[in-house]
């Protein structure tokens, strides 16, 4: 019954903190405050829906609860890609490319990623979950540093250009890419409801999978590629968001209390939204933008997964 | 009947099967058995299809399984690995509605909750169905695991191993109810099993393989022999026959065997 609450409270808490974020103190300005904030709100629902969709399904397939698809390197090939488009096209890439453009090259970039990780590391169905996380850990460094020997090549101007693109905002979104995103995210939805139950068999892990007739290799493949998607919306569209996957998912597993992706998939989506309102509440209303959801939100998770590590072994 | 035909499976320099050819007889129980590294694991995860051979092919009433769906090929053939692990909360019977999966996919009709209702009855784990299955013991998930894989309703079951880390009373409930699939229920059992007197007490047919190919093959008389045995694992063994069946006896050997 607890359960129950719980689970569905959270919906409620939700709808008011997205309530509160609209009209608290907007003097009800129809013209200005509100539909710039209903468009960052907008940002928050496509986001939070990447990163909670992006990290279950991700958790599943690799059968383990401390990774997320920002470790496997996903987002430190974003930032480099960022790096090189500023380093060979100048200030001026931003401005060439366009908001869409970038946003879309982004997004086949990260799918090729995804293809080339699924190559090597998920073929003969040899994943060991070690080996995954060492080499995403590994990757996401290599990378990092690839990234910022490029940044000291850059020019101030173009530098803090690509400082606005490692951290997580929500001002950064235009109406037009939010609606480009959303479709996005609408579509990859509605392919990812209709394979809900093969998720559940999945969780069972390869053999058993397999033996209960499912596709194993096309169904990764399938979940990669709409998680590499994923990713790419939400790190084009927010920035890099890093541990935020690992905490978004746990606590939903702990709310929910069943493998159901039916159930874990929303939860974890309106988890992630939650997470962001709440931040982005703080920092417009406490902090008053003295710092940034990127920082509070890493703060939070990033002290979640490090009491994960600690407690090897949760109950949930 | 499940044949295969000459079967090679090769890791980088590793021959592990060298020219593998079997058959196994439909409705009746066959056991593989052989030393460790013989690759009866390895010939039993082809004939599951969670392998490749390097070359060969294994065919299922003369039909090649390679050309067979994955989603049609589990109405057929069921399999269970080892102790699978996996950090889900499960109760029994939601384990057992997975089995299932090759019909409903995912959405459980009347006749699909009839079925899981047969099955766990079949093992009588009536009083078990809503436990959990982290708070159950060895030989009780290896009983859920079991059930799934009857409700599945395939013609041939596989089975890795699936007495290991059991105690003696769950051995023997999982070999009779493996007894009564063949006798009653008219299905064919594979099944990898060390302990050579349950394969001996229990089987119809014997597969005993050695280093990566078939030493010998055929019913429980033929191949539970002192010379063959002997020679198969390297021990000295005693077969001796009592009204309750032969027991194979090699724990205290008389004179090392070569």
């Amino acid at each position: 019954m607890m359960r129950l609450v719980s689970r569905h409270g959270i919906w409620g808490v939700v709808l008011l903190l997205a309530l509160g974020f609209v009209f608290l103190r907007s003097g009800l300005d129809f013209d200005y405050i509100i539909p710039r904030r209903i468009a960052r709100l907008t940002a928050m629902v496509i986001g939070g829906i990447c990163i909670g969709w992006s990290s279950i399904t991700f958790q599943t397939i690799t059968g383990n609860r401390i990774l997320t698809p920002a470790i496997m390197g996903y987002e430190a090939v974003y930032l480099l890609w960022q790096a090189l488009l500023v380093l060979f096209l100048g200030a001026g890439s931003v401005m060439l490319l366009g908001s869409n453009g970038n946003f879309l090259l982004s997004v086949l970039l990260l799918l090729g990623y995804s293809w080339l990780i699924h190559r090597w590391l998920l073929r003969n169905g040899k994943s060991n979950v070690y080996f995954l996380l060492l080499i995403g850990l590994v990757l996401t460094m290599v990378i990092g540093t690839f990234t910022q020997f490029v940044q000291l090549k850059v020019s101030p101007g173009e530098f803090s250009i690509l400082q606005s693109f490692s951290l997580a905002s929500f001002n950064r979104a235009q109406p037009q890419q939010l609606l480009y995103a959303g479709l996005l995210v609408a579509g990859v939805c509605l392919v990812g409801i209709r394979t809900l139950p093969t998720l559940d068999v999945l969780s069972l892990g390869r053999d058993q999978a397999i033996s209960l007739g499912v596709d194993y290799r096309r169904n990764v493949r399938l979940h990669l590629a709409l998680i590499a998607a994923l990713v790419a919306i939400s790190t084009s569209l927010l920035g890099p968001t890093a541990f935020m996957g690992i905490f978004v998912a746990n606590m939903t597993y702990a709310l929910a209390r069943t493998f159901r992706h039916r159930v874990t998939l929303p939860l974890g989506c309106v988890i992630a939204i939650g997470l962001f309102i709440a931040a982005q509440l703080l920092v417009e209303h406490v902090f008053n933008y003295k710092t940034t959801v990127g920082i509070l939100v890493n703060l939070v998770c990033g002290g979640y997964f490090l009491l994960l590590m600690v407690r090897t072994r949760g109950a949930s | 009947m499940i044949t295969v035909h000459d079967i090679h499976k090769v890791y980088g320099a590793k021959t592990v099967l060298r020219g593998v050819d079997a058959h196994f007889p439909s409705r009746q129980l066959t056991s593989l058995i052989g030393p460790n590294g013989a690759g009866k694991t390895t010939l039993l995860m082809m004939i599951a299809r969670l392998m490749e051979p390097t070359s060969g092919e294994v065919r299922i009433e003369g039909r090649a399984v390679a050309g067979i769906r994955v989603g049609e090929y589990a109405k057929r053939v069921a399999t269970l690995r080892q102790a699978p692990d996996f950090n889900l909360r499960l109760t029994v019977e939601e384990v057992v509605a997975f089995g299932r999966f090759p019909y409903s996919r995912g959405v459980l009709t009347r006749e699909d909750q009839r079925v899981i209702d047969e099955a766990i009855d079949f093992l009588s784990l009536q009083a078990l169905r809503h436990a959990y299955l982290d708070e159950l013991s060895g030989g009780q998930r290896q009983m859920a695991f079991l059930a799934m894989t009857i409700a599945q309703q395939t013609d041939y079951l596989l089975l890795d191993e699936p007495l290991n880390n059991l105690d003696i009373k769950h051995a023997v409930q999982i070999m009779r109810a493996l007894r009564r699939l063949c006798d009653e229920h008219a299905r064919t059992v594979i099944l990898v099993v060390h302990d050579i007197n349950f394969a001996a007490s229990y089987c119809d047919h014997i597969v005993a393989m050695k280093e990566g190919a078939v030493y010998c093959a055929g019913s429980v008389d033929e191949v539970i022999t002192e010379s063959r045995l002997g020679e198969l694992y390297g021990l000295d063994f005693e077969i001796t026959h009592s009204p309750r069946g032969r027991l194979c006896n090699y724990f205290n050997p008389e004179r090392e065997a070569k």
